[in-house]
């Protein structure tokens, strides 16, 4: 028999809730994959998916085919790396500020990488013509990256003293870089002509709409070793929690971790706001979330992040498909309108203990 | 053995400490002494590789400088002042990061309950599932000691001997406490590991430390045995105030006795 685990210890819980995060995330997976207009069965689609060469009555039709793996998996698979992204990132940066209302949409890091982009897709006809043949699909990927990167920096040295980061100088220093890279995403708006304008406001509130298998090709890779590098970051943001000379007296080289870890933001971020826009409140409200399940301990939230994070965004995406069908919302909307009353009540919890 | 020579370190243009030498061989308590702003934590910060510094810190013959951060944290753990965490850890998450670096020296089938020994050692049982956030300032510090006990639990590795650098580790207990501390930093000198600790009690400070290092404006102003330091006219001007050093009958340990102004 299993020795009863001691008091105060949640491992055995976290890993528990990681396992049904996991079928969670497969069941929402498989209802995104057969939720929509076509009414091709979740029962047709794991049929064919496993005996592809099966053809009795029961197959998917062509036409169910093609809407399944070249509309609907696409999306599911885009809004997977997203919402694992988007939860992932919030998480490392709330253990790397020391801070629970660190979160890269909240701070401005969303809005530098989504000038990165803008700047690419206005510019990208002009003198970026070299730059965009270059990188090819990975150039607005990368130019997010570069901008989400620029902005964790910058926030980083501003609202960091001496290993200790203050929360208001934090929130308000993300205020203004937010309202900087606006001021700049707006020049190029004005820039920009009819056809850019409308990627760009499509864009900028943020939707999986339009996924394509070239998007994934051009964000995944990014997101993905965001993702896989996230696990060896637990121990040192543990280490972390206790502060920056303790982490150091722990045994972690602190200053090289925190570049992999502002980095693997930047990296995160930027690649998911290139391809869905601004998607909001995700990083905060999932890891605040799992830490009152399963408690802060890094090696289970960060995991546990990546797969509610994921379903979350799924189902999100189901309502902005389904809502006012046959059109459809961005999915930015439906975040923002379900994160932002949750911030707020974070917020009313919290104010005694945050002294902002 | 722990050797410092020649420590100055800076801050900013103003110098904090100045060409401090600083010897402590396993099997002792040193403590650190000295008044306010003299510099103590600031030292002991060098120690523990936390600041630039000019000197030399060498720990077991090796320079700390030359040294990976977790090479030194298998040598040394460091107890700090004061720890406030952001996030909602229960007390046995917090005293399990103590076990991070997986050198803590306990045996096998040990180290899975090595959490709830420290955190009887400090005199906390049943606090395991308690939240650190939760806890009073001195139960917080006692908890931290557990951490930091996990993290060398074994005061001798591979015939080595370890370090607990304690930065007033009894400031605010109650005095069953200040001594169940002092009594762990004993046991764990007198079993081959060497603790440093920056102390305000002198009277403490007499019962428990080998070697006594008092501070002031940086310098360091006396080093010795505590009957050598504790003398009336030293102390006194060092903390500035008018201080009495007498002799218990017992044993013949020295004790302070404050003389008010008023008197």
């Amino acid at each position: 028999m299993e020795k009863r685990a001691s008091v105060g210890d949640r491992s055995g819980r976290a890993k528990l809730a990681i396992a049904l995060l996991a079928v969670l995330l497969v069941l929402t997976m498989l209802f995104s994959l057969t939720s929509g207009a076509s009414d091709a069965s979740a029962l047709a689609v794991v049929r064919d998916w496993l005996f592809p060469s099966m053809s009795d009555g029961s197959a998917l039709s062509a036409r169910d085919r093609i809407i399944v793996y070249d509309i609907r998996l696409p999306r599911v698979v885009l809004g997977v790396l997203i919402g694992a992204a988007l939860a992932v990132s919030g998480a490392v940066m709330q253990g790397l500020f020391r801070n629970p209302l660190a979160d890269p949409g909240l701070v401005g890091v969303s809005s530098g990488a989504g000038l990165g982009a803008i700047v690419v897709i206005v510019l990208g006809g002009t003198f970026l013509g070299p730059v965009l043949a270059l990188f090819g699909i990975y150039t607005l990927p990368l130019a997010a990256f570069s901008g989400g990167l620029a902005t964790t920096l910058i926030l980083y040295r501003v609202a960091t003293r001496r290993g200790q980061t203050s929360i208001a100088t934090m929130l308000l220093a993300g205020i203004a870089l937010g309202a900087m890279a606006s001021a700049f995403s707006g020049i190029m708006v004005y820039l920009a002509d009819d056809r850019q304008l409308r990627d760009l406001t499509f864009w900028g509130l943020g939707s999986l709409a339009g996924a394509t298998w070239t998007k994934i090709a051009a964000a995944g890779p990014i997101i993905a070793l965001a993702i896989i590098v996230s696990p060896f970051l637990a121990r040192g943001l543990n280490a972390l929690a206790l502060g920056e000379a303790a982490a150091h007296h722990l045994g972690i080289p602190v200053q090289r971790f925190k570049n992999v870890a502002i980095v693997s933001v930047a990296a995160a971020t930027g690649a998911s706001v290139a391809v869905s826009g601004g998607i909001g409140f995700v990083g905060i409200v999932v890891p605040h979330l799992l830490r009152l399940l399963i408690g802060p301990d890094n090696r289970y939230l960060l995991p546990a992040s990546a797969l509610l994070g994921a379903s979350m965004l799924l189902l999100a995406d189901a309502v902005s498909r389904t809502i006012v069908a046959p059109a459809e919302l961005p999915i930015g909307i439906i975040t923002a309108a379900v994160g932002g009353p949750f911030f707020l009540w974070i917020l009313l919890r919290k104010r005694g203990v945050l002294d902002l | 053995m722990i050797e410092a020579t020649g420590i100055s370190v800076s801050i900013g243009s103003k110098r904090i400490v100045s060409d401090v030498d600083f010897e402590m061989r396993p099997g002792e308590i040193a403590a650190i002494v000295g008044p306010n702003g003299s510099g103590k934590t600031t030292f002991l910060k060098a120690l523990s590789g936390d600041l630039p510094y000019t000197g030399r810190v060498a720990i077991n013959n090796r320079d700390i400088a030359g040294l990976k951060p977790w090479e030194t944290a298998s040598m040394r753990a460091v107890l700090p002042q004061a720890t406030a965490l952001s996030f909602p850890f229960t007390v046995h998450e917090v005293v399990k990061l103590g076990l991070m670096s997986g050198r803590s020296g306990a045996l096998a089938g040990e180290e899975r309950n090595l959490p709830e020994r420290a955190l009887a050692r400090v005199d906390l049982d049943g606090f395991a599932g308690r939240f650190y956030q939760e806890l009073s300032g001195g139960e917080q510090q006692r908890v931290q000691l557990a951490r930091v006990l996990c993290q060398v639990w074994a005061p001798v590795l591979e015939g080595k001997p370890r370090y607990l650098f304690l930065d007033e580790p009894i400031s605010s207990l109650d005095i069953k406490h200040q001594l169940t501390i002092m009594d762990i930093a004993r046991d764990f000198a007198r079993r081959g590991g060497g603790v440093v600790a920056i102390l305000h009690d002198l009277n403490l400070t007499a019962m428990y430390a080998d070697r006594i290092y008092v501070m002031h404006r940086g310098r360091l102003a006396a080093a010795g045995s505590p009957r050598d330091v504790l003398k009336d006219d030293l102390i006194s001007k060092v903390f500035e105030c008018d201080l009495k050093v007498g002799a218990l009958p017992a044993g013949n340990a020295p004790f302070v006795l404050p003389q008010s102004v008023a008197l």
